[in-house]
């Protein structure tokens, strides 16, 4: 009893001092694609731990994926009076209805791992891409021995992610003349059941595959059951991208055929994302462009990600 | 089943606003609305029914469209897909091609109502089952969709398009919720008033009695699966605009939300009873619901099964009407 009054009187003490300090950002509204992804739920447990710390509400909306869906979404979340607008795109076309309706209400929009052409936000809060992504393809062409047959599994296409990871591994692929890439697939929703089957078709189609990079986590695992499934684990290196938890967790036993990830600092983009918001707010200057790193993730280091998320 | 008989048009204006069997959800949709004023503030606002009715725009459209063909006891599977195909010539012409913006309407609308009257020829020409006709035309759309742009999204509309979504004129009524608003009005007296609205009834209450009551059965089912294709391209230029962009993988699963309003609306999915009034309160229903589950800050799993109780419960209260 003693204890929650204690905290009770912590908190309330927190939300005074952080109320006084800043330009009265009580409520943060955070709209996101989609839950089922660890990458956003990653983002998203970010912005709420981080804001319970801060004494702020935070409000979450899912859009499953639907850029209308969305757009309503966010209609909601201004009427319920937020007073800072974190906004990940949903789909390809990465709407700029919701930043316009944003800066109609006057409150900072921070834009976390996509970015709507033409309507940008406060800063624009993602990993560097290109050279994570290089940095991946880089080190599967090493493992094979600077040679080879390369597959890409490709996430939706035409989002962000999708071209920078590609235009990077392109590079680690052009550099090593004895590598060549023979399959490309693109996915809908970087999903692990499309990773499998794209994965399937690809070893069918070129039995000689020694190299698949998928654009994301839950591609590369779902390609590496189906390279453990077809027995080429011997054959087969697989590279991911994200630092999924199950990712992590599957790295981390040092198996194979799925090597190498890039971890995201998914965590840390929702403290800098709640940060920039309420420095925005208090009407002090954020960078255009913020980019917290992604860490090159092998069995080496996997372990300690998976006891402590970025 | 309902004959051709029994809903003979009869011009009183009691009539005209007697919902025919949608009381029922004329009432839920009451408590729903009063319950959401007592638990958030931010419901009962003229600004949060405005953006309601900017958040049903596309979902009304498409219903109404399938409120006609279900009224004929059929289905039509592919709206959702008919819709991003909509959304891509209308880009396609009008970005791609430059040609101005009424010219790449016309073309939107005129490749949806191709889709619709190919499903209808597949329907009363080959006999081929109307679940399965639109399976396949959903599957078509959606892929012809992915091929104008090869997967890609486009942008670059002229400012007035998405203003069109945006701006309220009078302080009150976008362009888009004023279209949706002339459908609902204009299905609503065609569907009570003229003929051909009255044939639906009679077809979907027993096809075989409607032509030999003199129908042209045939004719009547082919254009109502070109009205709701056309429906459904029209709703995909109302989401162009309130989106911006067109992008080919949208309205996955729309036919599904267009299905469960009609549903909610209390058509019957054999045909021959309900109609657009039941419809409009349907589409209204799954509207506020939404909106007032994202009001009350419930987690969207949660919304999921809310939602789905909330199909279960309106059909479960028409069967037990029917039954008394």
């Amino acid at each position: 009893m003693k204890t929650t009054l204690k905290l009770l009187v912590a908190s309330a003490a927190m939300t005074a001092v952080s109320g006084a300090a800043m330009a009265e950002v009580e409520k943060i509204g955070l709209a996101v694609p989609n839950l089922q992804a660890d990458f956003f739920n990653q983002i998203k447990l970010g912005v709420e731990n981080y804001g319970a710390e801060k004494g702020i509400e935070v409000i979450v909306v899912d859009a499953k994926n639907d850029t209308a869906t969305q757009v309503s979404q966010v209609q909601d979340l201004m009427t319920q009076g937020i007073d800072a607008f974190i906004y990940i795109p949903a789909g390809a076309a990465a709407a700029a209805v919701p930043t316009r309706l944003a800066r109609a209400e006057g409150i900072p929009v921070i834009n976390v791992d996509r970015t709507p052409e033409g309507a940008p936000g406060d800063t624009f809060i993602a990993g560097e891409s290109v050279e994570s992504a290089y940095a991946v393809c880089d080190h599967i062409i090493r493992l094979q021995g600077g040679e080879g047959k390369i597959a890409i599994i490709h996430g939706q296409k035409g989002t962000t992610p999708e071209v920078d990871r590609f235009t990077g591994c392109k590079r680690a692929i052009d550099e090593h003349d004895g590598v060549e890439l023979v399959a490309q697939q693109w996915s809908q929703q970087w999903s692990p059941d499309e990773g499998f089957s794209i994965a399937q078709n690809m070893m069918q189609a070129n039995p000689d595959i020694t190299m698949i990079f998928g654009q994301a986590d839950g591609l590369a695992m779902g390609a590496a059951r189906a390279i453990e499934g077809a027995g080429l684990s011997d054959q087969v290196v697989i590279g991911g991208y994200d630092g999924d938890v199950a990712a992590l967790e599957y790295l981390a036993e040092c198996q194979g055929p799925f090597w190498v990830t890039a971890t995201q600092s998914t965590q840390l983009m929702g403290r800098l994302a709640v940060d920039s918001a309420l420095a925005v707010a208090a009407g002090e200057s954020v960078p255009e462009r913020q980019i917290p790193d992604a860490v090159l993730t092998t069995c080496a280091n996997a372990k300690r990600f998976v006891a402590n998320h970025p | 089943m309902a004959g051709p008989s029994e809903h003979a048009p009869k011009r009183s204006l009691a009539e005209l606003f007697n919902l025919r069997g949608a009381t029922g959800p004329l009432i839920g949709l009451i408590l729903l609305c009063v319950f959401l004023t007592f638990a958030t503030d931010s419901f009962f606002q003229l600004r949060n029914f405005l953006n309601i009715l900017d958040q049903i725009t596309v979902l009304g459209i498409m219903a109404v469209g399938m409120t006609f063909v279900i009224l004929i006891g059929g289905i039509d599977l592919s709206v959702g897909s008919v819709l991003a195909l909509s959304m891509m010539v209308l880009g396609y012409v009008n970005i791609e091609a430059g040609m101005p913006m009424p010219v790449a309407i016309f073309a939107a609308l005129v490749a949806s109502a191709v889709n619709g009257l190919i499903a209808g020829v597949l329907i009363t020409r080959f006999n081929v089952p109307s679940f399965i006709a639109t399976l396949a035309m959903m599957s078509i759309a959606r892929g012809l969709a992915n091929m104008i742009t090869n997967g890609s999204q486009l942008i670059g509309f002229p400012l007035w398009f998405n203003l069109s979504a945006i701006i309220r004129y009078g302080g009150y009524i976008t362009v888009t919720v004023a279209i949706m608003l002339a459908v609902f009005a204009l299905a609503y007296l065609y569907q009570r008033y003229r003929y051909g609205g009255r044939t639906l009834y009679a077809i979907g209450g027993n096809p075989e009695v409607a032509r030999l009551a003199g129908i042209n059965v045939k004719r009547n089912t082919m254009l109502a699966y070109t009205f709701c294709s056309l429906m459904a391209g029209l709703a995909g230029i109302m989401l162009a605009a309130r989106l911006d962009a067109v992008q080919p993988s949208s309205g996955i699963a729309y036919e599904l939300d267009a299905i469960a309003a009609v549903v909610i609306g209390g058509t019957s999915l054999s045909g021959g009873t309900g109609g657009i009034g039941g419809t409009i309160v349907g589409v209204l229903i799954i509207g506020v619901l939404r909106n007032g589950l994202n009001l009350l800050q419930v987690s969207p799993f949660l919304q999921q099964v809310v939602i789905g109780l909330v199909i279960v419960l309106a059909v479960a209260a028409e069967t037990f009407r029917k039954r008394r």
